[in-house]
């Protein structure tokens, strides 16, 4: 019952081992250059932000405690960010989770990005179909989504940094119904299409979501913002648990 | 708010245009270069490994997900840049995981060293606690996900890779749907949005299965459509940062 369908034709290439192309050298190497920009980036904001500080009336001091607040509160959210990182190792492979999943983009957008090109494809991730070629196609269309964030950035920051008008006064309702409709709208429906794949879909989606909801409504009420932080990674967990024991025996597990 | 409401006087308009012109720049060749390295990686296996994948397969990924996520890459560099100010743009759009982890990180570090909001100690602080961030961040990553995690994968029974694998598409869709709704806090878009989904997946896909492709694309647009003809007369609230992690 776990077992897929058969689905439509496959891509050229229908090796399924997705690990021998995603642990590709060149993919390590591309890994090592984000990490070695952002490294680079933040050596040189450093050196700016020291270099005016004096000017600002902020001491060596304060450079220091703002620091080390940032690398402290950041410890919880970016253990939670490698727990849903490691959980997807065996979909995307290292190099492939390390600069999408870890850096750039979110669990969220590159997921659907992925799971949208593998449909494109006529494809679904982590079954069958899920070709060489596919898992290729999909790390090409979760990376230039990356890349198309940045691209905004690149050409709205000087803009709005001229303090643009125009940009910032579009339709205060437009922004605020517009965008969360376009989330929720999406969200929704790559969420739904999961459903009719399986049993098994519909019980790991619904155990996630329980899960989820179960978190956020705790940290609200209990005011413990790390259940929010935590969310996305223990829901995941939770959600393959019940997939694993609701297949377990099938596969003799 | 930082960026603007704060004209500079003489005595730091200087260092502070300084500041400004460096983190510019630099921000702006560090990013093009992460958008290269980052893009590469895929091209190389697309093109170099002989998989025989056509440019219109890549066109078609391209614009399917562009068609889902267009709006949101526009929006987002947009509600961000009042909080972020200009060189924070720079790093945040290339670290990622804003809301979650930059943003409490810039905050802690303006309260903690007592710096106003909108002030140019408080766009310096958020600098320099983003860099703190990232070096967590990076080293975090590498240790977990880069080492232990590629150690796990190599040590855990099959059977648990082959579940996770099969199922960890709708295990993030759930979280992630229920996070959307409720960090949006918008019902009526919410009820929108499943209904239009439920529609294009159990009614509109099985009768013409060829939409596939543009079923999430046809969904959003829906959900838009509708959200915008009958939103409430007092929805009209200011504009917040989206981001979901």
């Amino acid at each position: 019952m776990h077992q897929p369908l058969a689905l439509q034709p496959l891509a050229p290439n229908s090796s399924t081992d997705i690990m021998a192309i995603a642990n590709n050298p060149v993919l390590w190497i591309c890994v090592a250059g984000v990490f070695g920009v952002i490294i680079i980036q933040s050596a040189i904001f450093m050196k700016a932000a020291r270099r005016a500080a004096p000017a600002v009336d902020m001491s060596t001091q304060d450079i220091r405690t703002s620091f080390r607040s940032g690398a402290v509160s950041a410890i919880g959210p970016s253990l939670a960010v490698s727990l849903v990182a490691i959980a997807l190792l065996g979909l995307f492979g290292a190099p492939a989770v390390l600069s999408r999943i870890g850096l750039i983009g979110s669990a969220a957008y590159d997921v659907s990005a992925a799971g949208i090109a593998a449909g494109s494809m006529g494809a679904k991730l982590g079954d069958a179909s899920y070709t060489q070629s596919v898992f290729a196609v999909a790390f090409f269309a979760m990376s230039i989504g990356g890349a198309m964030w940045m691209l905004a950035t690149l050409i709205l920051t000087p803009l709005l940094r001229k303090g643009d008008a125009k940009i910032r006064s579009v339709n205060p309702a437009a922004m605020a119904i517009v965008p969360a409709a376009a989330l929720i709208g999406a969200f929704s429906c790559l969420g739904l299409t999961e459903l009719p794949k399986s049993g098994i879909h519909i019980l790991s989606f619904l155990v996630s979501a329980a899960v989820m909801g179960l978190c956020l409504l705790l940290a609200k009420r209990l005011g413990k913002s790390w259940l929010r932080e935590w969310g996305l990674g223990i829901s995941i967990v939770l959600g393959l648990s019940a997939s694993y024991l609701a297949v377990g025996p099938a596969i003799g597990a | 708010m930082s960026s603007i409401t704060s004209a500079p006087t003489t005595t730091h308009s200087n260092a502070m245009a300084d500041f400004s012109r460096t983190t510019s720049r630099w921000g702006q060749i560090t990013m093009i270069a992460g958008l290269l390295i980052s893009v590469a990686g895929p091209l190389y296996l697309v093109f170099a490994t002989g998989l025989d994948i056509g440019p219109a397969q890549l066109w078609i990924a391209f614009a399917a997900v562009a068609a889902t996520f267009g709006i949101i890459w526009i929006v987002e560099p947009l509600t961000y840049y009042p909080i972020l100010g200009p060189a924070a743009m720079y790093q945040a759009f290339m670290i990622g995981n804003i809301s979650n982890k930059l943003l409490p990180a810039a905050l802690i570090a303006q309260t903690n060293i007592g710096a106003k909001p909108g002030s140019k100690r408080a766009e310096l602080a958020a600098v320099v606690a983003i860099c703190g961030a990232a070096v967590v961040h990076l080293i975090s990553l590498a240790i977990f996900v880069g080492l232990l995690g590629s150690w796990l994968i190599s040590v855990i029974p099959p059977s648990v890779l082959l579940v996770t694998r099969l199922y960890v598409l709708p295990t993030v869709l759930g979280a992630v749907l229920v996070q959307a709704i409720v960090s949006m806090k918008q019902p009526r878009t919410t009820v929108f949005a499943l209904l239009v989904s439920a529609v294009v997946v159990f009614v509109v896909l099985p009768l013409v299965p060829s939409l596939a492709m543009v079923s999430t694309a046809i969904a959003v647009l829906g959900t838009i459509l509708l959200a915008w003809f009958f939103r409430g007369k007092n929805t009209i609230t200011e504009a917040k940062p989206i981001h979901i992690e």
